[in-house]
């Protein structure tokens, strides 16, 4: 079935045109993002159960964005009275303008900012799912999600909880300026299971999750997520602590895709070229990694969480190669930050919701496959670690540093997997270093969604990322 | 409001809250000191959340729904009635939702959106810059809030509070070479001074990050901590003495037993605090109605107290219990010499330093440091990583005395964890 466009969304839309019309008398361009996304949120532990419908990503509001003298204004509300727009335009004036007597009694300096353009655009896109969280079958899910986190404790004594989440966002989102019309629904899903076990005074975490473009129908894909979960867990409760050094590892999709969005995701954001934040400003046509990376981010990349038409400020969905075979190419960049640098947007301009700012943020980062496999890939190593699951991802764009925590790793001697695991697993290092020593890539092309993305310490926003099995060498600690 | 509170009292739910929460908020948004964006946000989040016993009265579901205040009262009912439906399809053993108590209101000065935002404006620009160490740039948020919780028992409480937020980047630079570092500052309203301060010593950090050298391997190194990074080593206390996690089986904390045998480090003392200077987080009252009161949950490293929501408190048979609001820790000993004595390394800046408090492990990726050699000899050092685990370093580990405030939290100024592991660049 198509994900129907927000009923709300269409009643208001004449009241937010006539709003562009009132504001456009005082301002020099005006854009509206109105939003209408509904959600299920799925919670059950042993020990304490929740449903409800917020999810990261739930929303109903406006923000309107105002251009006039070299600013850029906006102005986030969720009580538009479409029946009075007029009233809408004499507040947003009001508040906007009580904020220029501070910059004017402050003696702000503005940064100037060219004009945004507004050719013609006439879309509308409802995406395929199977079903809508609005609509779910509640009793059912809830019920067989009991059944897995049951399941989850029976595989271990050592167990004290299973965590099952599960939830669902169906995103409406409407863009509109005196050109633009457009308007996007689809859905996506993503769940997860922690399992939990303590022994001896020492707890372990393991987890493993689903995601993907889609209703809850999705939620069936947990079913397989448990027993690694458990296991993993159980394997970190015996593991030992990794020796500090340098290592030939392989990384599995997971953690390639920790690596994509940590190292030449957020370092390649072109907001951040604008404020001189990122050394990929100044390596665009150079090698940055070894002929066998090839890196795509774009919401045209995949199906996933973040597969949208357009962005949050109606630029179309794109598709960016961002490294090929080893040189860098070029950044993702928002509507503003393209003005301000003289290039294209790419449809990389997200809110993390109506409330907030737009920033250069990433959809779906992605590494190529390769043509190894991962047998061969272990066979290749005298001594090192199959790095599995993960935790967190930090970026320094400025230095090309990066810090991924890694669940856990896998010894690997003379070419085998001695079964001897280490946990947890610190790598940091060089983004060039890393990606200079890829030698090998499998033939997977596994997508990742189920995290939340900052930017910096904030501004949280649903991405993905993901790719094959890597083999390089990695600083673990 | 009206509207909700009779849809929820129709709903049929055994029990129910709403928690209405409006925001306006100024934001600024700079490249350098020129102004790259101002917005301004007005806002209401309605939650409504029901609760349904089994007919048996021994479990007791929850459903939560956020509403929109442009739903139609039509709407809002059916979401009523469908939030005891879900509510009746989980359950959690039956607890009590608080009653209505009397705690003295925490008074808050009064402001508005336009002096705060002046505040920071001329704060940021009385900022000390030179050639070389500058203000990259910043985000300066302030929120006017006024939360109100109503329940199905009484319960009608209304909290005005302002919150503010700065974001900031700032850039050292020598030789063509380019360093930055960056702080997330919460307050209430603006503390300029103290503003200021912390973002002089971010640029002096920045100054010394150009000059440092790769950070060299030491294997059970002592760590000193003298940043707001050390928050989350003493979170790992709060959240262990959380009901939430003791129901659970994640905390390993007991009543009146030590945290730790055999500690010959100093003794901590937790407490929570119902109010505190210059804190966004100042309530009478916690986000469930419970009043918020000054607590010891841990004195001299014994364990006096859990805390948590009043579902988990009930199952842990706690007679008080709130959500922890502002807390501070005591106990240190050392002086801000002596806890740096011998040989350590003192990290100042991390790409982003985590303690999972369930597993207790840290570990952190070292943006700059000052590697003390116990000679006299201080080298900065940048690169390499920290980690270890807390649960081998609360026998020694050491606080100073003096201490230092983080938005809703005072800890000691300089915190030494004795048995960690460095891998170093070189």
């Amino acid at each position: 079935m198509k994900a129907p466009f927000s009923s709300y969304l269409n009643e208001i839309a004449p009241g937010l045109r006539q709003l562009i019309n009132y504001l456009s008398s005082d301002y020099d361009y005006v854009s509206v993002l109105s939003t209408d996304s509904k959600g299920l949120h799925i919670r059950l532990s042993q020990h304490a159960k929740t449903v409800g419908n917020q999810t990261m990503t739930t929303e109903r509001g406006t923000v309107v964005r105002v251009y006039k003298d070299g600013l850029y204004s906006e102005y986030a509300m969720d009580c538009f009275d479409h029946e009075h727009p007029e009233q809408a335009a004499t507040d947003i004036k009001s508040v906007l303008n009580a904020q220029l007597e501070v910059l004017k009694l402050t003696q702000t300096d503005i940064y100037d900012t060219g004009l945004l353009s507004d050719e013609p655009i006439d879309l509308m896109v409802e995406k395929e799912t199977g079903q809508l969280p609005e609509e779910a079958d509640i009793p059912t899910l809830i019920s067989q999600l009991t059944k897995l986190s049951d399941y989850g404790m029976s595989l271990s004594e050592a167990m004290v909880d299973c965590v099952v989440t599960a939830q669902s966002t169906h995103i409406s989102k409407l863009f509109m300026t005196a050109n633009r019309y457009m308007r996007q629904s689809y859905v996506y899903s993503e769940g997860s299971i922690a399992a939990i076990i303590s022994k001896d005074g020492q707890n372990r975490i393991g987890h493993d999750s689903i995601s993907g473009l889609g209703g809850p129908e999705l939620f069936i894909g947990l079913n397989d997520k448990a027993d690694y979960a458990v296991s993993s867990a159980l394997e970190m409760l015996e593991a030992d602590r990794i020796v500090p050094g340098v290592y030939d590892i392989i990384t599995a999709p997971e953690v390639t895709g920790l690596i994509a969005h940590e190292a030449f995701g957020h370092g390649v954001e072109m907001d951040l070229f604008v404020k001189g934040r990122a050394l990929g400003a100044d390596y665009i046509d150079q090698r940055v990694g070894s002929p066998l990376v090839t890196m795509h981010e774009g919401a045209l990349c995949a199906d996933n969480v973040t597969s949208y038409a357009f962005d949050d400020e109606g630029i179309l969905a794109g598709d960016v190669v961002e490294i090929d075979q080893g040189i860098l190419k070029t950044g993702i960049c928002d509507a503003l930050s393209a003005l301000r640098l003289g290039v294209s947007p790419t449809g990389n301009g997200k809110r993390e919701n109506f409330e907030h700012k737009v920033y250069t943020r990433m959809t779906n980062t992605l590494f190529d496959s390769g043509n190894d496999t991962l047998e061969d890939m272990i066979k290749s190593i005298d001594y090192g670690y199959l790095l599995e699951g993960i935790q967190s991802g930090m970026e320094d764009p400025k230095h090309w540093g990066i810090q991924c925590i890694i669940q856990l790793g896998r010894e690997i001697k003379d070419g085998k997997l001695t079964g001897k695991v280490v946990s947890p697993v610190i790598m940091t290092g060089y983004v060039p270093d890393l990606l200079g020593a890829v030698t090998m890539a499998n033939t997977d092309h596994c997508v990742f969604g189920s995290g939340g993305c900052g930017k910096g310490h904030k501004e949280w926003a649903k991405v993905s990322d993901g790719g094959p099995y890597l083999k390089t060498k990695g600083r673990l600690g | 409001m009206e509207r909700y509170i009779q849809a929820m009292q129709n709903s049929g739910a055994d029990a129910w809250e709403i928690i209405d929460t409006k925001t306006q908020s100024w934001q600024f948004y700079f490249i350098g000191h020129a102004l790259d964006q101002n917005r301004a946000t007005d806002v209401e989040h309605i939650t409504l959340k029901a609760y349904k016993q089994s007919a048996d009265g021994q479990y007791m579901g929850e459903a939560t729904a956020a509403v929109s205040p442009t739903e139609s009262t039509e709407n809002i009912n059916q979401i009523a009635r469908d939030l005891v439906d879900h509510a009746s399809l989980v359950q959690n053993k039956v607890y009590a939702l608080n009653q209505p108590s009397a705690a003295s209101p925490i008074p808050h000065a009064a402001t508005s959106l336009k002096q705060e935002a002046e505040t920071y404006l001329k704060a940021m620009q009385s900022v000390q810059e030179t050639v070389d160490e500058d203000i990259n740039s910043y985000e300066v948020f302030v929120n006017l809030n006024k939360r109100r919780l109503i329940t199905s028992t009484g319960i009608d409480h209304t909290d005005t509070y302002p919150t503010s937020m700065l974001d900031i980047i700032v850039n050292a630079r020598r030789d063509n070479h380019e360093i930055e570092l960056s702080r997330l500052y919460h307050a209430g309203t603006c503390q300029p001074l103290q503003l200021k301060e912390d973002i002089e010593e971010l640029m002096r950090y920045g100054k010394d990050r150009l000059l440092a050298s790769p950070t060299p391997s030491i294997d059970n190194c002592p760590v000193v901590f003298s940043t707001d990074a050390a928050l989350q080593i003493y979170s790992y206390f709060l959240d262990n003495l959380n009901a939430a996690y003791k129901v659970r089986g994640i905390s390993h904390f007991n009543i009146d037993e030590a945290i730790t045998h055999e500690a010959h480090g100093d003794l901590l003392t937790l407490k929570t605090l119902r109010y505190l200077d210059g804190s966004p987080a100042n309530f009478a009252y916690d986000i469930e109605g419970a009043p918020i009161e000054d607590a010891t949950l841990i004195d001299h490293g014994i364990v006096k107290r859990f805390i948590g929501n009043r579902m988990f408190s009930q199952y842990l048979g706690l007679d008080q219990s709130f959500i922890v609001s502002n807390w501070c820790v005591e106990g240190g000993t050392a002086t801000e010499t002596s806890i740096r004595s011998g040989a350590c390394l003192e990290v100042v800046e991390f790409s982003d330093f985590q303690v999972d408090s369930m597993t207790g492990d840290l570990f952190g990726e070292i943006r700059l440091a000052y590697y003390r050699d116990g000679k006299g000899g201080i080298t900065p050092v940048t690169g390499g990583s920290i980690s270890g685990s807390m649960l081998d370093n609360l026998n020694s580990m050491q606080m100073t005395q003096a201490s230092r405030q983080y938005a809703s939290a005072v800890i000691p100024k300089a915190t030494r964890l004795n048995k960690l592991t460095v891998a170093g660049e070189s």
